[in-house]
């Protein structure tokens, strides 16, 4: 595929989708190489990832970490980012997949 | 009764029946009668004011009828120019600054405001102590100095008080003392957390759970590596007992590590051995409560265990290691044991010596009760690659020569710590049996020489090693300073030659306290020329030599530095660094980060 697209797309498995710009999602290791286009992973050439493993609330916490992380990156003393304790250790599992 | 009656007629004549209050204000002089009057006199007076007020008001209200377009009187204008001169004054007053220094930053940081606030208090007509009538409520109440004054003048009690707080003003923001931050970020810095930009997710969330293990029932599939990492922030926390014990125990692991037992007691360790049939590596550290009847279950139960790690079992007793090593040494491959000052002897290290034939890893520190006769035993473990000790008792150096000559061809580590007679002939025996060691430590002696230790290192046909740890290997002399001139310890001999053989493939170096080393063997370690690429961690604590000349090359020398530790070293005051460098230990002076 010749052309990026600038946005990349992430889908829960419950049906939510989020759509965020591409070098923020890539900050996920495996997201990452979901969309290598050297990959010819279907991800890679459609731009749409989906996670059947995660439900949206949780991805949607996902999808404010990469901005999170995008808007902080070198930065110092950063502030830590708002987890509820109900979504912790869903979200744990996730950023494990997700290798981040 | 007759003598009783008899006494009261003597002294008074009787009286109709009163009460023991009665009796008791009559004694201390005070007079229900008077605190009647004066109850009264005060509501009459109340009452008058009322009335006096109401038709003060009644006056005032037509007064504003009449003169709504009129200046005010010429009392009023004086009364209203008085009070800004008041205010202009008080303003001009030191207290006036401190007090609006200590607000600032509060949301209502208004001059004015605060000027009238304090006229208000310095025209307040009462004195703490005395009583007055709430303005708002008109309950009675004892004047404080935080009472504070109404909207319409007077002083208000203490409920009416708050009441009066709470709308417009919200309460001062918290502030934090600049301690805080500083010791938050020495603690990151301890912990060599310097990179940049924002935590990555799965660490803010271990840390997440961490804070709120207490609501966590089941941590479900969480893989192996996420669960040691758990394990680490809870012990760190202090929070590891026999509810968040549950959350460890999972049957297909074959490993537990848990850094602290403290608050573990027989039974979780039974059923950590219980649930845990496959287990192969237990590393409990913290462990006082462990006792023999837990060994005694790990003998009973026949488990199939490896690798055993534990950091001060002292309830546990010399015969139950014993049997422990008879039974279990054979399939032993790493045993590390620390804090031992009760059990263990040499006689339980001799036997642990016979029976763990397969050990590769050993490592006994801090113990206390074992000495000479144990590095003997030790010598026959033909298969260790590792070695690490520390002991408590003063030992000869002839053991130890026995042990380097017999198990040096074979390790990979070594480690001996606070060997306080070791000399020269020991590095000599690393230096030709000694020839795949990656790691080296020697500390705390003051009888090895600088030319031993260049010694050791020329011509050595050991390949580069990657970590080395010689703090503390110097001359102790209080009346001599600058030691002989032989030099004790490692000098600048030692370490240069320390770093043309290592320096390629070092990663971890700690030469603190080694204080003969000079300034100009400093200087050539440290020219431009030189590279040690692998160099991360650097401990040259009490290194009165290293100037800021001296710590900008070796900032210079060592590209992938990451952790700088420089307690101590007072000669340098100002200092550049490259970002994702620990800098450790600098108080007074300046440090920029590139």
């Amino acid at each position: 595929m010749a052309e990026q697209s600038e946005y990349v797309t992430l889908v829960s498995y419950d049906g939510f989708e989020y759509i965020l710009p591409r070098s923020a999602a890539c900050i996920s290791g495996t997201i990452r190489r979901m969309l290598d286009p050297s990959s010819k992973f279907s991800e890679a050439l459609t731009g749409r990832c989906v996670l059947e493993n995660m439900t949206g609330i949780v991805l949607e916490k996902v999808c404010e970490y990469f901005l999170y992380n995008e808007k902080h990156k070198d930065q110092t003393n950063v502030p830590d980012m708002e987890i509820p304790p109900e979504l912790c250790l869903e979200l744990l599992m996730a950023a494990d997949y997700l290798d981040t | 009764m007759r003598k009783r009656s008899g006494r009261r007629t003597a002294r008074n004549p009787i009286r109709g029946p009163h009460s023991a209050l009665t009796d008791f204000l009559a004694s201390n002089n005070i007079s229900a009668a008077q605190i009647r009057d004066d109850y009264e006199q005060r509501l009459q007076t109340a009452q008058q004011q009322a009335e006096q007020e109401a038709a003060q008001q009644e006056e005032a209200e037509d007064a504003v009828e009449d003169s709504e377009y009129q200046p005010d009187s010429p009392e009023e204008q004086t009364k209203k120019r008085k009070r800004q001169q008041a205010i202009e004054k008080t303003k001009k007053s030191k207290e006036f600054a401190r007090r609006k220094a200590r607000r600032a930053g509060e949301p209502d940081d208004d001059d004015d405001a605060l000027a009238n606030e304090m006229v208000d208090e310095k025209q307040r007509p009462m004195n703490p102590g005395q009583l007055a009538n709430c303005k708002i409520c008109k309950k009675r109440f004892t004047v404080t100095p935080y009472s504070k004054t109404g909207p319409r003048g007077g002083l208000l009690c203490a409920d009416c008080s708050k009441k009066q707080k709470a709308p417009g003003k919200k309460a001062p923001a918290k502030k934090r003392s600049s301690g805080i931050g500083r010791r938050q970020n020495q603690k990151t810095l301890l912990d060599g957390d310097v990179s940049n930009g924002a935590p990555s997710l799965l660490e803010t969330c271990i840390k997440k759970v961490g804070d709120n293990i207490d609501n966590i029932e089941e941590f479900g599939d969480l893989p192996p590596q996420l669960m040691h990492r758990l394990s680490q922030i809870l012990s760190r926390n202090r929070a590891v007992n026999s509810r968040t014990l549950e959350l460890f125990l999972r049957p297909q692991y074959r490993s537990i590590d848990l850094y602290d037992c403290a608050k573990l007691d027989t039974d979780a360790f039974h059923k950590i051995l219980a649930s845990m049939p496959g287990l192969t590596r237990l590393n409990l550290r913290f462990v006082t409560p462990f006792k023999d009847a837990v060994f005694e279950y790990i003998l009973d139960r026949d488990l199939k265990i490896q690798d055993l790690q534990l950091d001060s079992p002292n309830l546990v007793s010399n015969g139950c290691w014993r049997q422990l090593f008879i039974k279990l040494g054979p399939q032993l491959q790493t045993l590390k044991l620390w804090n031992l000052d009760w059990a263990f002897d040499d006689e339980t290290a001799e036997i642990m010596s016979n029976n763990c034939t397969g050990l590769r890893r050993l490592k006994l520190k801090h113990l206390w009760n074992i000495g000479d006769a144990a590095l003997k035993s030790i010598s026959s473990l033909k298969s260790l690659e590792h070695l690490s000790l520390n002991l408590k008792q003063e030992t000869t150096n002839e053991p130890l020569l026995q042990m380097i000559s017999q198990l040096g061809p074979n390790l990979r580590t070594l480690s001996l710590e606070e060997f306080q007679q070791v000399d020269d002939q020991l590095l000599q025996n690393i230096h030709d049996n000694c020839h795949h060691l990656s790691k080296l430590r020697l500390t705390s002696n003051a009888t090895i020489t600088d030319k031993g230790l260049a010694d050791l290192f020329r011509d050595w046909k050991n390949p580069p090693l990657t970590f080395v740890d010689f703090q503390k290997l110097r001359d102790v002399d209080t009346g001599n300073p600058a030691g002989p001139p032989d030099p004790i310890g490692l000098a600048s001999d030692g370490f240069k030659a320390l770093m043309e053989h290592s320096g390629s493939k070092l990663e971890t170096l700690n030469i603190a306290s080694c204080r003969h080393i000079t300034h100009a063997a400093f200087e050539e370690v440290f020219s431009e020329k030189k590279r040690y690429p692998a160099l991360k961690s650097l401990d040259i604590s009490f290194q009165l030599a290293v100037d800021d000349y001296v710590a900008q090359c070796i900032v210079r020398c060592c590209p992938a530095l990451t952790r700088l530790v420089v307690f101590g070293c007072f000669g340098i005051r100002d200092l550049h660094i490259h970002r994702g460098v620990a800098l450790i230990g600098l108080v007074t002076a300046k440090v920029t980060v590139d």
